[in-house]
């Protein structure tokens, strides 16, 4: 009797403990899943209140006033933020791409002296908070420690983007790629009489999409999020991002919760739809390159 | 005959010394633009601001003060001494205690029970330190390393033990994991700026905020999170513990809380790399010798995954350094400067208060900290990491 109740225990056992393991991993994800949405959630709803409806709280407001996007449009005068952030982005996205290509190519493919130093020394920046180079960063900028061509970067289009032209996690994580294509390429292109620069652009570049896809959301994401240094080196309007707007206008309008919410949504949909495109590459480029090595 | 023999090799030495001094020169000129920006923008400016630390830099360059900026955010030097002494007590304590594990038995507990009366001699002695440091010198600077130390302890165990988890459940390759993939990575790759705009009103003080609204669901009453300057342990429990021992205040609990929210996905995508690279055949030696779930993740995952940890866990160090923009954004007055982390008061003390050459000097004290630190992880938890 008992041997039997065993013996069936033993029978069923496998398939109902999978059946229940596997909706308790469900459950384990789905609350996962729910902690990260329920803030974007949040957001949205939040953005289409009107301000009685903010204060009073409800989850979810009455009538989605859409009207609430282009009031904050306005009043954080997005219109001329998003194009600056849109032209300082791409701008220090090409000149971030270049450099790190050429470095990393260099750094993985060619043999020169002191190689191992330099890229260490690179590496080791990682390492240093932002708060840390700002001061001095900032005093270069402004043309007192060395002269600068046109004077005083402060207010213009370089100052933005010049810093932020090179990265050693960028040149780290293609390195690691470049490294890990077989060597036979150039040597078979060696044959056909190809330079390094061809070699690189015809050949390596094609063949690092998802790496390539990685630093550059990166790159994207560092400059479209940055606040700390164009607070520093804008004095003027001209050359203001979207984040100082959405700053500013999160403490100026203060209590106008929809309004600011409405704010951060559009800073954030440019960078949403993005990842939604390549976020396969994109965790992909991060699991292979990130890590070994 | 001879002849002929010697300048073949000869001519082919030339063209690959040729060849070998045009990749050196190509090496150089591909890396030229790359290290000219990064040895500008973030290793110049930590030599500059050893520079500038010694004098009064007040947005021009003033006066040679000496260590005066030093002395300014330290205080007097018996209490600084007294601290280093500590620290070095501690090491040694440290020290002892591994020592005293190797020897035979009889002066084992001899050599643990030195080790222990030199711990606490050590911290008594960092206590009575810091005390005098906190009478003499810049409480808003001193107070950030206590801050930031918090910053690291809640989040990083926090984030690691959670990633390690969701990783764990994505990688059975259940149905549907690439989707959750991209959900959990989600708020990493978000604009720290916006999100952190939704957190302040999520975490605000308002009754009606998100926070509190979860709290009442629960009967709780409402808290004011980034406005309440208290410690956690005595809004909870009523406990007021003294100085260190109380603490972060709730204020920053919520924003550590932000930055788990944050990391989480990144921690979980560099966690599952780490599992995909665990061998299949220990996981099936393991089956065939009967050992359970538990059993497999303790000895063979846990301790397989140690570098990837002990990489996130340095990342994670880094970013508590770094934390910058989310706590611009979401610090209150009323929080009284207890969620300023490091980087927050030296950016405090540049831009808002304008002492440049008093920043500096908080810079190459952030700078020598990260190094001591930095070293020491590496001593005290590399050991423990096991490469395959």
């Amino acid at each position: 009797m008992i041997e039997s109740a065993v013996q069936r225990q033993a029978v069923l056992q496998p398939k109902t403990v999978l059946r229940i393991g596997r909706l308790s991993l469900y459950l384990v994800l789905a609350a996962g899943a729910a902690v990260v949405a329920l803030p974007f959630c949040w957001m949205v709803s939040t953005s289409l209140m009107s301000l009685g409806e903010t204060i009073n709280r409800q989850w979810l407001p009455g009538t989605p006033r859409w009207q609430n996007y282009q009031t904050a449009w306005m009043e954080a005068r997005f219109a001329v933020y998003f194009m600056n952030s849109v032209i300082i982005t791409a701008t220090s996205l090409a000149g971030l791409l270049t450099t790190s290509i050429l470095a990393a190519y260099a750094f993985a493919r060619l043999q020169f002296a002191g190689r191992e130093i330099i890229f260490f020394g690179l590496l080791s920046t990682m390492m240093i908070p932002e708060a840390m180079t700002l001061l001095p960063s900032f005093l270069i900028i402004r043309g007192d420690v060395i002269p600068l061509p046109g004077g005083s970067w402060l207010n213009t289009l370089q100052g933005l983007t010049v810093p932020f032209m090179a990265s050693a996690f960028s040149i780290f994580l293609l390195r690691q790629f470049f490294r890990r294509l077989p060597v036979e390429l150039w040597d078979a292109a060696c044959i056909d009489g190809c330079g390094h620069l061809r070699f690189l652009t015809t050949i390596v570049l094609p063949l690092s999409k998802a790496p390539l896809l990685t630093v550059s959301l990166f790159g994207f994401i560092a400059s479209w999020d940055s606040l700390l240094w164009p607070l520093l080196v804008t004095t003027r309007e001209t050359w203001r991002p979207l984040m100082v707007g959405l700053w500013s206008l999160v403490t100026e309008a203060g209590a106008e919760t929809h309004l600011f919410m409405a704010g951060a949504t559009i800073t954030l949909l440019p960078i949403l739809v993005i990842y939604f495109l390549v976020q396969r590459q994109f965790t992909e480029g991060i699991m292979t390159s990130g890590l070994k090595g | 005959m001879p002849s002929r023999a010697f300048r073949l090799p000869e001519a082919l030495g030339r063209r690959l010394r040729r060849r070998e001094a045009r990749e050196q020169l190509i090496g150089y000129l591909f890396t030229a633009p790359a290290v000219a920006v990064i040895a500008l923008f973030g290793l110049f400016p930590l030599g500059y601001a050893f520079y500038m630390s010694f004098f009064a830099w007040r947005v021009r360059q003033g006066p040679f003060r000496g260590l005066r900026n030093y002395g300014k955010a330290l205080g007097e030097p018996d209490g600084v001494l007294i601290f280093a002494g500590a620290v070095a007590l501690l090491v040694l304590a440290a020290w002892m205690w591994r020592r005293a594990r190797q020897t035979v038995p009889e002066r084992r507990l001899l050599g643990l029970l030195a080790a222990v009366a030199l711990l606490v001699l050590a911290i008594t002695a960092a206590v009575t330190g810091w005390g005098r440091m906190l009478e003499t010198g810049d409480v808003k600077f001193l107070n950030a390393l206590p801050v930031t130390v918090y910053y690291a302890l809640g989040s990083i165990p926090l984030q690691l033990a959670i990633a390690l988890a969701l990783a764990c459940v994505l990688f059975q390759n259940l149905r549907g994991s690439a989707f959750f993939r991209m959900v959990f990575f989600l708020p990493y790759v978000m604009p720290t700026v916006a999100t952190a705009t939704v957190f302040r009103s999520i975490f605000s003080s308002r009754d009606t905020s998100m926070a509190n609204q979860f709290l009442a669901l629960f009967g709780l009453e409402p808290q004011q999170w980034l406005a309440e300057s208290r410690p956690v342990l005595e809004v909870l429990f009523g406990w007021q513990l003294p100085d260190f021992w109380g603490g972060p205040s709730l204020a920053l609990a919520s924003i550590i809380l932000f930055g788990v929210w944050t990391f989480v996905g990144y921690n979980v995508v560099i966690f599952l790399a780490g599992l995909g690279s665990i061998s299949g055949e220990l996981y099936e030696a393991a089956e065939l010798d009967g050992a359970n779930r538990w059993d497999v993740f303790r000895h063979i995952t846990f301790p397989l995954l140690s570098p990837v940890t002990f990489y996130l866990a340095l990342i994670g160090f880094i970013g508590a350094l770094k934390a910058f923009n989310h706590i611009f954004v979401m610090r209150s007055p009323l929080a009284q400067g207890t969620v300023n982390t490091a980087s927050m008061v030296i950016f405090d003390t540049f831009y808002l208060a304008n002492q440049y050459g008093y920043a500096a000097a908080q810079v190459v004290l952030l700078f020598l900290m990260i190094l001591g630190v930095t070293y020491a992880q590496n001593r005290v938890f590399g050991r423990s990491v096991i490469y395959d």
